[in-house]
């Protein structure tokens, strides 16, 4: 047992800072005030990743042989840390790389890991995730988007809910019913679809959250070929499970509550409000929480690097890193004060991106489900 | 990083298992808890298995494995103090037990009934007191250590250790208490999750219940956060601000496991033939301490945005070499 960092890892992250205070453009915060879905921010993050890719960096926890260098998941975690903490300037790429490609890498055929690693690894497609359902949000394998085997073909027809990045994305990764009499976790399969196949329309749902942020995807009489299909037909229950494994750490959503607190402190000196110990004590209790999220995230990668199977690790660190970004989120409101009102500000845009955290990815009460059946062996009702 | 116990800590945690096994337990914190009793025996079997202070060359974090395996077990013993405290700012000949206790405290000391050596924290400076037997007088409690109330006669006599040992002292005694409540809060938990697993009512088992599942895997998250932030502080050894992060959420953790714990237990979890009470309440004995959860948020900030509190510099060194460096993960 160490918490040290390598000098190879400790020279990366600085490598990274580096690069990012070169490669960002002036205005980055402003770019950054919606998130990764945002048109700036889509936009710039294909040139960004592209730079990245360049160098190497983008996939380089992958293996050599799908365009990676074999490098140790924790430079890609501190490739997230950096990145997250400054608005992900890799946009929604950040999915690409933590958990499609390696779908991909786990569950393609050749001819598909051919067709889109090479893509994802130089940067230069994005992906959205077709997950959530209008009747089926926390309950996914509730999903009635059904894809009709017809020849060589499926056919799809439902829709899909909350899709965030897929107004810019090339491919979305589409959970369906391929077994019409099926129900719950069976006859469910995973289709690797391209955006502009012909019968899909995106509206876009406005929130309060940011421009863009969240859609639904109708799918009228999209026809795509067998071969999209990612893994076994009617056994994509167990390839999404494997990806979100994945997922549920996938965004160092604590890095970016530490930087934001490192601001908040900052500005609590500049305004004299360290005086006030209650100021001082949600300061405090505010930075042992983000720590408390690093270090049980910390514990998940560690178990991947050494290849182990998934556990519920997972969930432990990722409910308390939503908590983390939403006190964070939160706390900013309270110390800026009514400036924070304001649209655009620091505080406003950290605070929309925080709010849905614990929904996002699954809403946090399913972890909870998972840490009481899988990490507390407790029965079910 | 590599969260799993290598060689060498995994045969120091497997043997204290195995000698806790043997010496300490439930029943055994019970039936000294009945009058105030210390765990003499347990620290003579520690100090013939090279776990006391003297014979001791483990690392930091070897020692916090020890301290959270010491709590877990509920062992009477101030052994927190002898394994991180008294290596912080004494040279080796302390005899035990040890006791700790901040200058202008007012109030029971954990262990000062039976100590033989005091050390006060007094701002940057430590001071240690020889104390003689029976000078500071037993105090009943039911937070589940011996406590003795300390003289200011006898907190009078204290002689300083060296410039800049106060602050050593004060992060040593902060790791040991973040350990101890880990041990604590590790075992409060398991406990409870075992009665609710076999207790029945309205025809299932408690444990069984969604709100009641949510309740114990969010202390499950709390228990595992302070866990690893802890172990993490004790490798880190350079900083104040690690464990201050360790103790400030480890202990902000406590009050809330001790709420669900007893309120999930139900009224069996009041009495003393049922064994929570032995780990849960010294968690708020262990709250007491070092200005208690306020205390270590303030040390955080002081440790993460030191020149932001003016006139609260702390002086000093750290425990042991550099405060952490730009590498630290932001």
């Amino acid at each position: 047992m160490e918490f040290d960092w390598t000098e190879d890892e400790a020279q990366h992250r600085a490598e990274i800072r580096d690069f990012l205070a070169e490669e960002l453009p002036g205005d980055w915060e402003e770019m950054a005030q919606h998130g990764p879905g945002g048109d700036a921010q889509a936009a710039f993050s294909k040139v960004f990743c592209g730079r990245m890719a360049a160098r190497g960096w983008l996939t380089q926890h992958w293996p050599i042989e799908y365009g990676g260098r074999d490098a140790s998941p924790w430079r890609h975690a501190m490739v997230g840390e950096e990145m997250w903490a400054i608005g992900e300037p890799r946009g929604a790429q950040y999915m690409n790389v933590n958990w499609i490609g390696p779908a991909l890498m786990r569950y393609g055929s050749e001819a598909q890991k051919a067709e889109h690693l090479p893509r994802i690894s130089a940067g230069d497609v994005l992906w959205c995730q077709g997950f959530s359902e209008p009747e089926a949000g926390s309950d996914l394998a509730a999903l009635r988007t059904e894809a009709l085997r017809v020849g060589d073909e499926y056919v799809i027809n439902g829709s899909k809910i909350w899709t965030s990045y897929c107004n810019h994305a090339d491919f979305i990764l589409l959970l369906v019913r391929t077994d019409p009499d099926s129900r719950r976790h069976r006859g469910i399969s995973v289709l690797l679809v391209p955006m502009d196949t012909p019968g899909i329309e995106i509206r876009e749902i406005p929130s309060v959250v940011g421009e863009r942020y969240f859609h639904e995807v109708f799918f009228t009489d999209v026809h795509v070929p067998v071969t999209t299909r990612l893994g076994p037909e009617n056994e994509g229950w167990e390839v999404v499970g494997h990806a979100l494994q994945f997922e549920r750490v996938g965004a160092a959503r604590y890095a970016r509550a530490a930087v934001t607190l490192d601001r908040l402190a900052e500005l609590a000196r500049e305004r004299g409000l360290l005086d006030d110990p209650i100021v001082v004590d949600r300061l405090g209790e505010a930075r042992a929480l983000c720590e408390a999220a690093r270090v049980l995230t910390y514990k998940v990668i560690d178990l991947r690097a050494k290849g182990s199977p998934p556990t519920a690790d997972t969930q432990l660190a990722r409910v308390l890193g939503t908590r983390a970004d939403n006190a964070i989120g939160v706390l900013a409101l309270e110390i800026i004060g009514p400036e924070a009102l304001e649209s655009g500000s620091f505080a406003d845009a950290n605070f929309r991106l925080a709010m849905t955290a614990g929904v996002a990815v699954g809403a946090s009460e399913v972890q909870l489900n998972l840490i009481a059946s899988r990490f507390l062996g407790l029965p079910r009702e | 990083m590599d969260f799993d116990l290598n060689d060498e800590q995994r045969a120091v945690v497997e043997a204290i298992e195995a000698l806790l096994e043997r010496h300490a337990g439930a029943a055994r914190a019970i039936e000294l808890g009945r009058d105030g009793g210390y765990d003499t025996a347990l620290d003579a079997a520690l100090e013939a298995a090279g776990y006391g202070e003297i014979a001791t060359d483990l690392g930091l974090l070897e020692a916090v494995l020890l301290v959270e395996a010491l709590a877990r077990h509920g062992a009477v013993s101030g052994s927190a103090a002898r394994l991180l405290a008294v290596p912080a700012v004494c040279d080796a000949g302390v005899p035990g037990p040890v006791a700790l206790m901040r200058a202008g405290h007012s109030g029971p000391v954990r262990y000062a009934s039976h100590a033989n050596t005091l050390l006060i924290l007094d701002g940057d400076q430590a001071r240690r007191v020889t104390l003689r037997p029976g000078e500071c007088p037993a105090v009943p409690s039911n937070f589940g250590f011996p406590m003795g109330r300390v003289s200011a006669e006898c907190v009078g006599r204290g002689e300083p250790l060296g410039q800049g040992r106060g602050a050593r002292l004060e992060d040593a005694w902060r790791l040991g208490l973040a350990a101890e409540t880990v041990g604590c809060m590790d075992a409060a938990l398991a406990e409870t999750v075992a009665y609710l697993k076999q207790r029945r009512q309205f025809g299932q088992t408690i444990a069984s219940f969604q709100a009641v599942q949510h309740r114990l895997a969010e202390c499950a998250i709390q228990v595992e956060a302070s866990r690893w932030l802890t172990r993490e502080a004790g490798f880190v050894a350079s900083g104040s601000e690690a464990v201050a992060s360790a103790a400030a959420f480890a202990l902000d953790a406590a009050g809330h496991v001790f709420a669900e714990t007893h309120q999930l237990s139900g009224a069996i979890g009041f009495t003393r033939e049922h064994d929570l009470h032995v780990w849960s309440m010294r968690l708020h004995a262990l709250r007491q301490e070092l200005g208690g959860v306020g205390g270590h948020r303030r040390a955080v900030v002081e440790a993460r945005w030191g020149e932001a509190l003016e006139g609260e510099a702390r002086g000093g060194e750290a425990l042991e070499g550099e405060a952490p460096g730009g590498d630290r993960p932001r």
